[in-house]
């Protein structure tokens, strides 16, 4: 039965991996060849701190069981085999979960995930050779634990993770971390000198006592002929297998028979908006501006891109003040609001076909599209200043006043009608899946340079000629030039952007229909 | 067209204009026409049936009917205003219900119908009422605080046509909204269409089911590769047959299923 399942494994695989999904692929490979080659030097260098080795590669395979425990919660069950084809089957849930195991055994990112933990051999090998046999029973023990570990996780989580909220969260994560761990990068020396210059014992303790581990406290005791710490931290690794093991057949049962339902009903309170007073005015502008303000807090889309773009405009910004460097924090503000203004130059795309409502709605084109850039003016634009001037005024560098000053409202208010203007002209559907497809992110890349230059020249023009000529009004007189250019651009494209949709409409939803 | 009902040649005028017209109606996409210079009359307060094999034509007609596909030739006339040149006056009299379209669906029915009344100009209050009643004789009203993402496939259509009819139109043009509706529902539905006709107003529906075609309405038209093969009231085009014999006459088809299979009953 193992044979079959890893035939149809294949099959779907195959199919799957063809055109740009397999370019996307084979970046992965490269990225995850990397980090195991990464992982491997580590256990190849010499450390000047007793143990520090150990610590280092205890927290290295804490990583890659992390990435194979919360693989599921990412792809949403198995992506190739779901569990859903099986239900149907008159086979016995126990002889299923033997040979579901099975599959999970035939995986090719085994391969990497050795190539990692044989770090635990090379740092072995060079205390002897009972300490790199240690390592190869670390090595295989640990291997034996991802597999076993990621299938049950799939038990656990899919029920959850095959839930359309589910995929939601599953996206939102791993979108948050990705971001998370490229901007805290500059955190990661911190960490690595902490852990191999021996001054944090409490984080080296951890690294050790969780299961990911062990296999480098087997090793490290096989070092120091303490057998009895070798044994208990490689029996922990055979104990804990053997225990998910037991605790995998069940827990298929349950999966299989048990109903995957949409999640718990919706977040939208109406009852309690009902009795709100509407705070909007009962217009076409009003009603426009009222359902886009719910969608930014309820699509996961909308406020992912809002969260990403507050994450990374603030961190990118903060996180240089940590080692004394606060010219950055000023900017923080104005870098949100660039990225915010540059992932939404979809509005109408990722809508998707919804746009039928406005186009069977006489005369709504003007609403819609006004709504739509004072809905993103109203979220994005009192966050950005509010950042800006927070930001600036605890940087403790008065010079840099005029400057944001200049550019961020500008920025505001220019972005508003350009990001409407860039909607309407390029519409980008999602993709069949509904993620963003690759033009989309492309033009995203493009408006964050774009967007800002057209909106900023004039105001940084003056800055830079009137720090040339070290002239201070000059650079004041770039506050009320950016707001007037801001705000005419904002307007002149919003009404380019107007007249083309009136114009073309139909032509923009038939687009979006046969996507 | 080759129908009792052959098309008046020049337009009316708009007082005894049709309810709908397609004069000439042609739309292509690359080498396949789809709507082959289709000519139709709907009626004044008639409860029309658009019936024809998958591939028809029948949505990409309709959809040219409501202004949301541009068609290549021909004029569609709502009331005798041209939906394309008179786009405002046209749509102020229709009301839509398209297949497998998306509806903003972060918000619970009740927030879409009120952000289509507002949008459509109409206040809060008329809004507010219209939504209560429209959603409580749906039976859409104990799923208040739920998000359209969370609807069923059946709740969508109903919520869809609410969308259809908050504003009062006078010609309602629905495709396929018996689709994926459970047989209550579907009763409701056919309740509410049958009072909107018998109150004055005009339905246009395609449909798959011929019975239900036959049951509930008084013209029909049969599309086939995108030409309007008959067309005028139930009883002449089904000639005393059944509609659904008629139809399978009409396209030229042949029922399969009788072939192969043998080891299917053993």
């Amino acid at each position: 039965m193992a044979g079959v399942l890893i035939q149809m494994r294949t099959a779907i695989l195959r199919r799957s991996t063809q055109g740009r999904r397999a370019l996307g692929g084979l970046a992965l490979v490269l990225l995850v060849t990397l980090l195991a080659a990464g992982t491997l030097w580590a256990g190849l260098v010499r450390y000047h701190v007793a143990g520090a080795g150990t610590d280092v590669l205890a927290t290295l395979s804490f990583g890659w069981l992390l990435g194979w425990v919360t693989g599921p919660l990412v792809t949403g069950d198995d992506a190739a085999l779901r569990m859903d084809y099986f239900k149907l089957l008159p086979v016995p849930a126990r002889r299923l979960a033997r040979a579901i195991m099975g599959v999970a055994f035939a995986n090719v990112s085994l391969v990497f995930s050795l190539i990692a933990f044989a770090s635990l051999i090379a740092y072995g090998a060079r205390s002897g050779p009972a300490a790199a046999l240690a390592g190869v029973a670390s090595v295989l023990l640990d291997l034996v634990l991802a597999v076993v570990a990621s299938t049950v996780a799939i038990a656990v989580f899919g029920p959850v993770v095959s839930s359309r909220r589910g995929r939601d969260f599953g996206t939102m994560v791993l979108a948050l971390v990705i971001t998370l761990l490229s901007v805290a990068s500059g955190l990661v020396p911190i960490l690595a000198r902490r852990l191999t210059n021996g001054h944090s014992p409490a984080l080296s303790a951890l690294v050790r006592i969780l299961p990911s581990g062990w296999g480098a406290v087997a090793v490290e005791a096989a070092s120091r002929s303490d057998w009895g710490l070798m044994a208990l931290a490689l029996g922990g690794l055979v104990l804990l297998i053997a225990v998910l093991l037991a605790a995998w057949p069940p827990l298929l049962a349950r999966r299989l028979t048990m109903s995957v339902r949409a999640g718990g009903r919706s977040a939208a309170r109406p009852a309690a908006a009902r009795t709100r007073r509407p705070i909007l005015p009962p217009t076409p502008l009003g009603a426009v501006l009222g359902k886009e303000l719910r969608l930014y807090s309820r699509s996961v889309l909308r406020s992912l891109m809002l969260m990403i773009s507050f994450l990374v405009g603030v961190l990118v910004c903060v996180i240089p003040a940590f080692s004394g460097n606060t010219s950055l924090l000023p900017f923080a503000g104005l870098l949100f609001t660039t990225i915010a203004a540059a992932c939404f130059t979809n509005l109408y795309g990722d809508d998707g076909s919804s746009l039928w409502l406005t186009l069977v709605v006489p005369g709504a084109y003007r609403a819609d599209l006004r709504g739509r850039e004072w809905a993103w003016f109203l979220v994005v634009g009192p966050a950005g200043l509010l950042l800006t001037v927070v930001f600036t005024a605890i940087s403790g560098q008065p010079r840099f006043w005029p400057v944001v000053l200049a550019t961020e409202p500008a920025l505001v208010l220019g972005s508003a009608g350009l990001l409407a203007l860039i909607s309407v002209v390029s519409v980008n559907a999602p993709a069949a899946d509904g993620s963003p497809s690759p033009m989309r992110v492309l033009k995203t890349h493009v408006a964050l340079i774009a967007v800002p230059a057209a909106a900023l020249f004039p105001a940084v023009a003056l800055l830079v000629a009137g720090g040339a000529w070290h002239l201070r009004w000059l650079q004041w007189l770039a506050v009320p030039a950016g707001l007037a250019w801001g705000a005419l651009l904002g307007w002149w494209s919003g009404r380019l952007a107007q007249r083309r949709l009136e114009r073309q409409a139909p032509e923009i939803f038939s687009r979006l229909r046969a996507a | 067209m080759r129908g009792p009902q052959a098309p008046n040649g020049s337009p009316p005028g708009e007082g005894d204009a049709p309810a709908l017209e397609f004069a000439g109606l042609y739309k292509h996409f690359g080498p396949n026409v789809a709507v082959d210079h289709i000519d139709l009359r709907v009626p004044r307060g008639s409860f029309f049936g658009l019936v024809g094999p998958n591939g028809a034509g029948k949505t990409t007609s309709l959809s040219m009917a409501v202004g949301l596909l541009r068609p290549d030739g021909g004029t569609v006339r709502i009331f005798g205003r041209d939906v394309w040149s008179d786009p405002v006056a046209a749509k102020a009299l229709i009301g839509v219900l398209p297949d497998g379209l998306a509806l903003p669906d972060r918000l619970t029915g009740r927030e879409v119908l009120t952000f289509l009344g507002l949008l459509r100009g109409m206040s809060r209050a008329v809004v507010g009422h219209r939504a209560d009643e429209l959603l409580r004789v749906l039976e859409l009203d104990s799923a208040d605080g739920t998000v359209v993402a969370d609807y069923s496939t059946g709740m969508r259509k109903k919520i869809t046509l609410a969308t259809a009819l908050l504003h009062s139109p006078r010609l309602l043009v629905l495709d396929e909204p018996f689709e994926a509706v459970d047989p209550v529902s579907a009763a409701t539905i056919r309740v509410i269409l049958q009072r909107f006709v018998a109150g004055g107003g005009s339905v246009i529906f395609s449909s798959h089911v011929m019975a239900l075609v036959e049951q509930l309405c008084d013209h029909v038209a049969v599309l086939a590769k995108g030409r309007v093969e008959v067309s005028g009231p139930v009883a002449e085009v089904s000639a005393g047959r059944s509609l659904e014999d008629a139809f399978v006459h009409i396209v030229g088809a042949r029922p399969g299923g009788t072939e192969g299979l043998s080891w299917l009953a053993s």
